[in-house]
């Protein structure tokens, strides 16, 4: 699979401080690739060097193999932005702001329908864009990000602003993207579970770097698996998973212990109810548990400084 | 170069800055009718037609071309469009100049307006008391010749105005700028360097002393027109962080 943007050790100094420090990241062809970090780590900066509007201090960009650097306008022929300022001119209506970008794109006048029709703003678009609530202007910029059929759209936490059922809409658009479209989806956003449920591939970026990348289903394999429990004495449970060389969590009322990576999830949660009733704790509730993006991202993200964000891990 | 002019003429539509390329010259031209009635002999059209230009080049074409630029600006300041802007696969230069000739144009068709509202008031004073009604006729060949000077001396300070409203995003360091540019400019009429003004070199196109008025226009409109290409050049190349 070829890589639709790919960065080299993209780096960019602010004064003395570094806001993206080396990032080698590659976004395969026809991905939805959820770009994971806290805010301030250097999300922002990295897309807005991959779309050409600040210069790296180091490294270079590529987007479907145009050196962002190299030919500015060449690289931005490839991609469609929807950033975080939406930037519409609210005295005009959807329709006429859509206008302006479709004749600065030299996109013909259907694209605008067509665009519109994809998200389903079709009524809405002869209204001035003043009197849209954020979750419309939401809809519009990606409808202008699509504009010209870019094979690659860049999304600045494209569901800010919408309600419940708009970021369901939303996920499911972003995921059938690339089979409806053949477009590569670079998403940017804070909300794992916004990720989690939609990209197919994640970058995590902390502190400016990335640490770590690849496709969401291998990374999820790739973890040590993961029994959830809950017992009528969860602190001496945890100290029995202790003995047993598996290191416990207390997660609300349950306690999660790590296996060791390759082992058997079914045969460890036999052998632990087996040894916890042993021991003369009821077990309330035993099982595998799947893992999820949190648990990756915690793992390789640097730690949040708020102690109520920790998981306690138990002595 | 047209899309992109046609795409910043259009971003004019219902905004502000329409209303205030209608209402400045129609505040002169509601002055001149009222002055015009307080009259009690009939003058030449002359007079009425160089003293709304005076008024227009003197006060209100500074303080217009400050307001103007500010709110073209902020078209763009205001809900941060040049990120998108920027991004799109235009040459950036082209943006920045496009919105260069849109003021400029905007300026030009303020200054003409002013006049054929000021001739519109001036008639319609008549109407009213036709005992006033001025001598001769209205020289508006001449006028208009007269007119595309004073847009032409204002060059430099539409320059000077447009770069400061494009680099600052808020409003203040232009307004401040161009009501300081316009204060001097009233309070030191009479000052000989006065030509040497950005904010003085348009009313310098009305004096009596033909190298006043060969001086503000060279200024204005030839370094005026260098310091344009200077602000494209300088805001296509710099980073909006």
């Amino acid at each position: 699979m070829s890589a639709a943007i790919q960065t080299h050790g993209l780096t960019r100094r602010f004064g003395r401080r570094l806001a993206v420090d080396a990032v080698s990241m590659t976004v395969p062809e026809r991905a939805v690739y959820g770009f994971l970090g806290r805010n301030g780590a250097g999300k922002t900066t990295t897309l807005k060097m991959v779309l050409g509007l600040i210069r790296p201090s180091g490294g270079v960009a590529r987007v479907c193999g145009v050196g962002v650097a190299r030919d500015r306008i060449g690289a931005a022929r490839q991609v469609g932005a929807l950033l975080e300022a939406h930037g519409f001119y609210v005295n005009l209506t959807g329709r006429e702001n859509l206008a302006l970008t479709a004749t600065l794109l030299g996109a013909p006048a259907g694209e605008i329908d067509r665009v519109l029709e994809v998200v389903e703003m079709r009524r809405e678009a002869a209204r001035r864009v003043s009197d849209y609530s954020l979750g419309m202007r939401q809809r519009l910029g990606l409808a202008r990000a699509m504009l010209g059929a870019p094979p690659v759209l860049v999304l600045d936490e494209p569901t800010n602003g919408l309600d419940p059922d708009g970021i369901a809409d939303m996920r499911r658009f972003l995921r059938s993207l690339p089979e409806r479209t053949g477009a590569t989806v670079l998403l940017s956003s804070h909300l794992l579970g916004e990720i989690e449920q939609t990209a197919t591939h994640i970058g995590i970026v902390s502190q400016g770097r990335l640490v770590l990348e690849g496709e969401l289903t291998r990374l999820k394999a790739d973890l040590a698996p993961e029994i959830a429990l809950r017992t009528s004495d969860n602190r001496r449970a945890a100290l029995l998973l202790r003995d047993h060389h598996l290191a416990p969590t207390q997660v609300g009322e349950d306690l999660w212990a790590r296996l060791r990576p390759g082992d058997d999830v079914d045969r460890a949660a036999a052998a632990l109810n087996q040894a916890l009733v042993q021991a003369g704790l009821s077990v309330f509730a035993i099982g595998a548990r799947d893992p999820s993006l949190e648990d990756i991202y915690r793992r390789v993200a640097a730690p949040v400084p708020a102690p109520a964000q920790r998981r306690p891990e138990i002595a | 170069m047209l899309a992109v002019l046609s795409v910043e003429a259009r971003k004019l539509n219902r905004s502000l800055a329409v209303w205030l390329a209608v209402a400045a010259p129609a505040l002169i031209a509601v002055f001149m009718f009222f002055n015009l009635l307080r009259g009690h002999a009939p003058r030449p059209w002359a007079v009425w037609m160089q003293a709304s230009t005076g008024v227009w080049a003197f006060f209100m074409l500074p303080m217009s071309v400050t307001a103007l630029t500010a709110l073209v600006a902020h078209m763009e300041h205001g809900p941060r469009a040049w990120d998108h802007l920027r991004a799109l696969p235009v040459a950036r230069w082209k943006i920045y100049a496009a919105k260069a000739l849109c003021v400029l144009g905007v300026v030009a068709a303020m200054s003409v307006l002013n006049l054929l509202l000021t001739w519109g008031a001036v008639r319609a004073a008549v109407a009213v008391k036709p005992v006033l009604a001025p001598t001769g006729a209205p020289d508006l060949a001449g006028q208009m010749a007269l007119v595309g000077k004073v847009v032409a001396a204002a060059t430099l300070l539409t320059a000077i105005q447009l770069w400061t409203a494009l680099r600052y995003s808020s409003f203040v360091p232009a307004l401040a700028l161009g009501i300081g540019g316009t204060f001097f400019s009233v309070v030191a009429t009479a000052a000989k360097p006065g030509v040497f003004f950005p904010w003085q070199m348009p009313v310098n196109m009305l004096s009596s002393e033909p190298w006043r008025v060969s001086t503000a226009l060279c200024l204005g409109g030839g370094l005026g027109t260098l310091a344009l290409v200077l602000a494209v050049a300088h805001l296509a190349r710099r980073e909006v962080l």
